[in-house]
């Protein structure tokens, strides 16, 4: 049993479900964003993801480009960022560490990516631009080395295209909430809750949902239905308000918002 | 290699290894309807008809086949002639791919258009089939081109269209088409995106060879009656490469026909400030293509530099990357220096002033037509006008208009 998979037993059994932070690896620098991740840890976070800073960042609202362009700034590169969750995993081997970030930076390492990840000890990776038609290959290599890929599933995805999605899926779901980019408003209705229920019935791997999630109300509210939130364009934007001399007071009004957050979802 | 091989994109939208759909799962109902719409209506006789229709009435086709007969004569060698793309309503080539693409955003029923240009060639060309039918518009520019380009602009505008400006990363085309992404994943449902080059997810690189190879076909059939055989050389200027894809494919088979591809130079091929990814690039994923781009090591889009804002591009098609790999095209690159030299010979030999991205063809031209034979022909792909340009050669020039 792999770390993902631990964290949801025993958040089923727990009765509780998941609170996934998304934060920018080198934003605001290297060593300020591996001290969120370890504050984000022990606020109490269940899986963090981490996200790959890429140059084009097609699928992101202005809060992440800019703390991507912010992170690029400092020259970060995918082996700096390994090296950095590799840190966190040995102080934390049961955490789930999740790469989330653009198919060119992984191409980036070539065939040694696989063993790369699993030399960090990455649990796994979202790759926004990959999806399930090109992503054969790719699976197969990462699977190998024990890696999931975490897919997302948005609301323009067709029933016969979900249960292709769900039949090479492992570790998580990820549903995305909107039709748009991240940090978007998100409006929660009916139809949302109406999906991520019909997809649960599907799978029984756990559904989490991501994007326009920025307040407590509607993690609660997102929780409901599903396995757990992902919470990435509030956190990015607050930590975009301060420099990286600033860690200690950035981390506590960040360790505020995740304490509101759990309280909403628990 | 014959037309019988050759039979890209593949049932997965790949050119060999390159092409495919790298998008965000959102976006991949929207390709595959567009993929559905165009396969049912491309050898539909009333679509056919339709198209054939706007191309010869809106357009101005068939664009004249023209002897450039003092350049030819200045230059001492091989025979220069040029097809007259830029003759076109519009000014350039790229309003073949929106005459097609704005009536398959109709059969899908979809009121609301958006693209992204660079040059401002295919914003105008997109505002201006949109306002004839009728559309929404909006197009995404980046701010620096929006400077360059401002005639296209404000052209766009007078068509009733919104120019949006994009200000993220470097503000030029690549922004630009990011931008135009995020756009679409917001508003699917009723949004057609019109991508102006050869670029993209499948299906757009086929669907935007397949307009603009009208070139092509009409290049065969007036080298049969004008020149009574087809040319030696063909040559276009490669950007994200439509217009050159549009002359060259109905030619792939034809092997005594060389092709040759001139991407943007910038300062020099080897002082890395280019935008030329054939000629000094690697494979990567970008705007959902696999295909040969300008990046570094760890996988970031580096800067482009050319004075032209149509080229000025990190990436290029997927087919263009195929066929660099099996060596059927030749890819040159001409710098920002030799382009506007071009620029000015054309304009004051022959009294057409091209564009600056097809200057670069130009000069390539120019470079290899005396050392040959003077029986032989080479055809350039006059792309587009060089009207919109004159603020940017003047001020790259020193003068104020």
């Amino acid at each position: 049993m792999n770390a993902i998979h631990k964290v949801f037993d025993s958040l089923k059994k727990n009765n509780r479900k998941a609170l996934i932070t998304y934060s920018i690896a080198g934003d605001p620098d290297l060593d300020s964003s591996e001290k969120i991740i370890r504050n984000f840890i022990h606020s109490g976070v269940d899986i963090i993801e981490v996200g790959v800073p890429f140059s084009d960042p097609m699928a992101e609202g202005p809060s992440i480009q800019l703390g991507h362009e912010r992170a690029l700034k400092n020259n970060i590169s995918l082996k700096d960022i390994l090296e950095m969750c590799f840190k966190i995993k040995k102080d934390h081997p049961n955490v789930p560490i999740v790469l989330m970030g653009y198919m060119n930076n992984f191409l980036s390492l070539n065939e040694n990516l696989f063993s790369e990840l699993k030399k960090h000890k990455i649990d796994g990776l979202i790759i926004v631009d990959l999806p399930y038609v090109e992503s054969t290959e790719f699976l197969k290599k990462l699977n190998k080395e024990g890696i999931d890929l975490i897919r997302l599933i948005s609301p323009t995805t067709t029933n016969e295209r979900v249960s292709k999605i769900l039949s090479s899926s492992s570790g998580y779901l990820y549903y995305i909430s909107l039709k748009g980019v991240t940090g978007s408003e998100l409006k929660v209705s009916d139809e949302l809750e109406k999906r991520v229920l019909s997809i649960k019935e599907q799978t029984d791997l756990p559904v989490v949902v991501g994007f326009g999630i920025k307040d407590a109300i509607t993690a609660k509210k997102m929780s409901f239905c599903s396995d757990g939130v992902v919470v990435g364009s509030l956190l990015v934007d607050e930590i975009s308000k301060f420099s990286s001399k600033e860690d200690n007071i950035m981390n506590k009004k960040l360790t505020s918002i995740i304490d509101e957050l759990k309280e909403g979802i628990a | 290699m014959s037309k019988e091989n050759y039979n890209f994109p593949d049932k997965d939208g790949r050119y060999g290894d390159f092409g495919g759909k790298y998008v965000s799962e959102t976006l991949i109902s929207a390709l595959d309807q567009l993929e559905d719409t165009y396969d049912k209506v491309k050898n539909d006789k009333s679509f056919i008809a339709e198209v054939k229709n706007d191309l010869e009435t809106f357009v101005g086709r068939p664009s004249p086949l023209y002897f450039a007969q003092r350049w030819t004569k200045n230059l001492g060698g091989a025979k220069i002639y040029l097809k007259r793309e830029d003759l076109n309503h519009t000014g350039a080539h790229k309003i073949n791919n929106t005459v097609g693409q704005v009536l398959l955003a109709k059969k899908m029923g979809k009121k609301r258009i958006i693209a992204e240009t660079g040059a401002g060639q295919h914003g105008v060309a997109t505002a201006a089939v949109a306002a004839r039918h009728g559309l929404e518009c909006i197009i995404f520019m980046g701010e620096e081109d929006i400077e360059r380009q401002s005639p296209n602009v404000y052209r766009m505008k007078l068509l009733g269209a919104e120019v949006c400006a994009v200000d993220s990363g470097t503000k030029t085309l690549k922004d630009a088409m990011n931008e135009a992404m995020r756009d679409w994943v917001t508003n699917v449902d009723d949004t057609h995106y019109i991508i102006g080059s050869v670029a993209g997810p499948h299906p757009y690189p086929q669907i935007v060879r397949d307009f603009n190879s009208i070139v092509g076909v009409e290049l065969k059939g007036q080298s049969r009656e004008v020149l009574g055989r087809y040319p030696d050389k063909i040559i276009a200027c490669v950007g994200g490469g439509s217009n050159a894809m549009g002359i060259f494919y109905p030619f792939l088979k034809d092997n005594s026909v060389d092709l040759i591809g001139v991407e943007a130079g910038g300062s020099g091929v080897e002082s890395g400030k280019h935008a030329a990814p054939l000629s000094d690039g690697s494979v990567g994923v970008l705007h959902g293509m696999k295909t040969y781009l300008m990046q570094d090591e760890g996988g970031q889009i580096l800067s482009t530099h050319s004075v032209s804002a149509g080229l000025d591009y990190p990436g290029v098609g997927p087919e263009h990357s195929y066929l660099r790999d099996s060596g059927r095209v030749i890819y040159e690159a001409a710098t920002d220096d030799e382009a506007l030299d071009s620029f000015h010979d054309l304009t004051k030999t022959e009294g057409i002033m091209p564009a600056l991205e097809t200057a670069h063809a130009l000069a390539f031209a120019k470079k290899i037509a005396p050392s040959l034979d003077k029986e032989e022909i080479i055809v350039v792909n006059l792309s587009g006008r060089g009207d919109k340009d004159m603020a940017n050669v003047a001020k790259v020039e020193g003068l104020s208009l």
